[in-house]
């Protein structure tokens, strides 16, 4: 069966991840979304096939249903986790390559989540050049992430994507009579997105409801007939799951557009990946900052304490 | 004992009306049952049916999601769970209902006492120890990490994990979970793997028997090994490293297959794989010539290299290094032909390979059935498949359980008839390891170079010998 589930999150691990860290569930979601969007750029850039990419969106999201948002910078999280699924899937990526990947996406060049009241930025190499220094810091904050990343989930890094399961299914259903290829890429579509979702539909429900819902939407959007008999049942879907996951997928997009606009992420002077700065800055009170500061630093020091003992070892 | 001489098992009245009473009660239970079922199936089918008047099919509503729950599927299914019974797939109603577990923080090893270390291997050491809460007896693996390898966690050890994760068989080692040191720094993890905990490797029993196994506790151990090897290679995984000390056993009779360092998912076709794999002595030839893709018949020839140790209690072929342990394997199995192994010539280390110009005859036929007198002869045709050198012509280890040789008798000793032994890893004692390591990760595979092997045999024809005389068969 291990090829057919996954692990789900409790309800109370739901019911308490906005106690982990006192963030207002806005700033958490938009956070959530940036976070998964850069994880799918950086996973483009490094040339990650998307069954990489994915497992690492949902590493990233048992992640923080384990530990708190607010202790480790957003964007380390996403690295450590792609370096993750990376290396224990099929095309390993190097520490080096990462380091670059991300240095670009979060330097001001990148056009990664612009904002939408400025134009697009020039392209200013100097913007991600990344010193050996800065290599070396990140390379050792991806490696404590991996390492605590795979404590908080007891080392189970089993992802089980519905991506081919759909498949299966569209292909037991003659495709719903409908061209092949545009009616896949359309499922696809709305399973990628569904990784993007602060709903954790990856994290509340077994692929097997997140295959048929997407088919489901996209033979809606698409216009395929499907069965009048009720076809998910021969999946083992019920008709209220289905419901719900069907309004969570399509409901993405217009969410997305609005926090883009009016909602968190377009309120912010700069595009760009958010940060914890950001975050804190939103948040705009001095005395959760004082508390946050601290893991940080003792990180800090413990990371400068890594690089001596690195520096003389090999000296 | 009473006077009278009837026996307390003796039926008497007494127990005739209590059967008859228990009959009665059963049979009233089955009727009520029956009714109930009646009674279900026909509510069920009222409500479909008045469902299917009220209910638009739910392609009409107009925005694409469902919007109401439909109250046809579920009722009779909240009913069916209270006796713990799965729901009946003949219901169409009744949905699989899919259990992938939960995630959650790995706990700390301080949830283990330590008893005794067990043994060291290349990958990490091995104790036993106890749970505290449920005192059970568990082997705890850590993980051999470095601090300073700048590529985190070893791949080899979260592959490790994963299958063990993912696998459950009898004959493979259960992992319970997975433990942490409490005084984690994030720099330096200690990593524990908490796995079921067997009282024998197979190496230190064979190495401590007075006797060998009897041929029907050979076929019990083959068994089990082929029989977990079938379940890993039905889930794309090799093993990459069988040997008698990564073979457990416990004082059952049951043989659990351990040591998944090495071991990796494939696919079809075979990804390209590092050839340095597998403890020396029980190295297939082709990965010994250097072959680079290669599939599930190298656990095959592992397994054959262990038939032949349950045999003699003696590794089978136990080479220097790689050029002498082909020279034995060709000394075994005879020197690969065109008729026995036609692609061999293509492998990268088989340029430099000199073979006799023109090999005499029986050169390039199997020895087995003269080293091993005592074998029948389905038993000897098994074992020269295992170690066929063409690896196109080892059977699959499923085509093994299907085996002549398990058929004949002696049949297969049943695993609780098994003889005990006394327990090393139970005991304060560390193992020595007399068997060379798997190799190690990054580690560059020998070049062979150029080998003659047109002298070895030389004098084959003299060492031509009987098999003697053996009482103990069974």
């Amino acid at each position: 069966m291990a090829y057919m589930t996954n692990p789900l999150a409790t309800p109370d691990q739901i019911f308490h991840k906005n106690s982990l860290d006192s963030l207002p569930t806005e700033l958490r979601d938009a956070v959530f979304f940036s976070t998964q969007c850069l994880t799918q750029a950086a996973g483009i850039l490094l040339q990650l096939p998307q069954s990489v990419t994915a497992q690492a969106n949902v590493l990233v999201a048992r992640f923080w249903l384990i530990e708190p948002m607010m202790s480790h910078e957003f964007s380390d999280v996403s690295a450590a986790a792609l370096y993750l699924t990376a290396k224990i899937g099929p095309c390993p990526c190097t520490p080096r390559d990462l380091s670059n990947v991300y240095a670009y996406l979060l330097s001001k060049s990148s056009t990664f989540l612009p904002s939408p009241n400025s134009s697009l930025p020039k392209n200013i190499p100097d913007d991600y050049y990344q010193s050996e220094t800065s290599y070396q810091a990140f390379h050792s904050r991806v490696l404590s992430l991996e390492h605590l990343i795979l404590c908080s989930l007891s080392f189970d890094t089993t992802v089980t994507l519905p991506h081919p399961l759909a498949i299966t299914y569209l292909q037991s259903m003659d495709f719903l009579n409908f061209p092949k290829e545009k009616i896949t890429r359309r499922v696809v579509e709305y399973l990628n997105t569904a990784l993007l979702s602060p709903q954790m539909l990856y994290l509340t429900t077994q692929p097997n409801g997140l295959a048929v819902a997407a088919i489901y939407n996209a033979a809606k959007d698409l216009g395929a007939k499907m069965p009048e008999c009720e076809w998910w049942e021969v999946f083992d879907v019920d008709r209220e799951d289905l419901g719900f996951l069907v309004v969570g997928m399509r409901s993405l997009e217009g969410w997305a557009e609005d926090m883009k606009g009016d909602g968190v992420l377009g309120k912010r002077k700069l595009g760009g990946m958010i940060t914890r700065k950001d975050v804190k800055e939103i948040l705009g009170s001095n005395e959760s900052q004082q508390e946050e500061e601290d893991p940080e630093l003792a990180m800090a020091r413990r990371m400068d304490e890594k690089m001596r003992e690195i520096e003389g070892g090999t000296a | 004992m009473s006077s009278k001489g009837k026996s307390r098992w003796a039926d008497d009245e007494e127990d005739a009306a209590r059967e008859a009473q228990l009959k009665k009660e059963k049979e009233e239970k089955k009727r009520l049952k029956a009714e109930k079922a009646r009674k279900l199936e026909a509510e069920r089918k009222a409500r479909e049916a008045a469902a299917r008047e009220q209910q638009p099919p739910p392609e009409e509503s107009p925005n694409g999601p469902p919007s109401k729950r439909r109250r046809v599927s579920h009722e009779p299914e909240s009913s069916t769970p209270q006796n713990g019974a799965p729901p009946e797939t003949t219901n169409p109603s009744n949905l699989l209902r899919f259990n992938g577990g939960t995630f959650s923080r790995a706990r700390s090893v301080e949830n283990y006492d330590k008893l005794n270390d067990i043994e060291e291997g290349a990958y990490g050491w091995v104790s036993r120890a106890r749970c505290l809460s449920t005192s059970k007896i568990v082997a705890l693996k850590r993980l051999k990490t470095d601090p300073k390898d700048r590529s985190g966690l070893p791949v080899t050890g979260l592959r490790e994990i994963q299958i063990l994760r993912n696998s459950s068989h009898r004959n493979i080692v259960p992992l319970l979970e997975v433990v942490v040191s409490d005084s984690t720094t994030p720099l330096d993890p200690s990593i524990f793997l908490v796995l079921e905990f067997l009282e024998h490797d197979l190496k230190s029993i064979l190495e401590d028997m007075p006797e060998p196994f009897l041929a029907s506790e050979v076929k019990t151990l083959l068994l089990q090994l082929c029989s977990g090897v079938a379940y890993l290679h039905d889930n794309w995984i090799l093993h990459r490293d069988l040997k008698t000390s990564n073979l457990l056993l416990n004082n059952r009779g049951q043989l659990k297959i351990a040591d998944f360092g090495m071991s990796r998912y494939v696919g079809d076709p075979p990804p390209k794989l590092t050839q340095l794999v597998v403890t020396l002595w029980y190295r297939a030839p082709e990965l010994l010539l250097g072959a680079t893709t290669y599939d599930s018949a190298i656990d095959i020839w592992s397994i054959g290299c262990i038939f032949g140790e349950l045999l003699t209690r003696e590794p089978l072929l136990q080479g220097r290094n790689e050029v002498d342990e082909l020279t034995q394997i060709f000394e075994l199995c005879g020197l690969p032909s065109e008729e026995t192994w036609p692609t061999f010539r293509r492998l990268p280390n088989a340029r430099g390979l000199r073979l006799p110009s023109n090999p005499t005859p029986g050169s390039t036929t199997s020895r087995i059935r003269a080293k091993f007198p005592l074998l029948t002869s389905a038993g000897v045709q098994l074992f020269n498949s295992l170690l066929a050198l063409d690896p196109g012509r080892r059977p699959t280890a499923k085509e093994v359980l299907e085996h002549e040789y398990f058929k004949q008798d002696p049949k297969p000793k049943q695993e609780a008839m098994f003889p005990t032994f006394p327990s090393k890893a139970g005991q304060e004692r560390r193992r020595k390891r007399e068997t060379p390591n798997a190799p190690a990760r990054g580690q560059k595979a020998a070049d062979l170079g150029a080998v003659d092997f047109s002298g070895i045999f030389a004098g084959r024809e003299r060492e031509e010998r009987g098999g003697g005389f053996a009482l103990r068969m069974v």
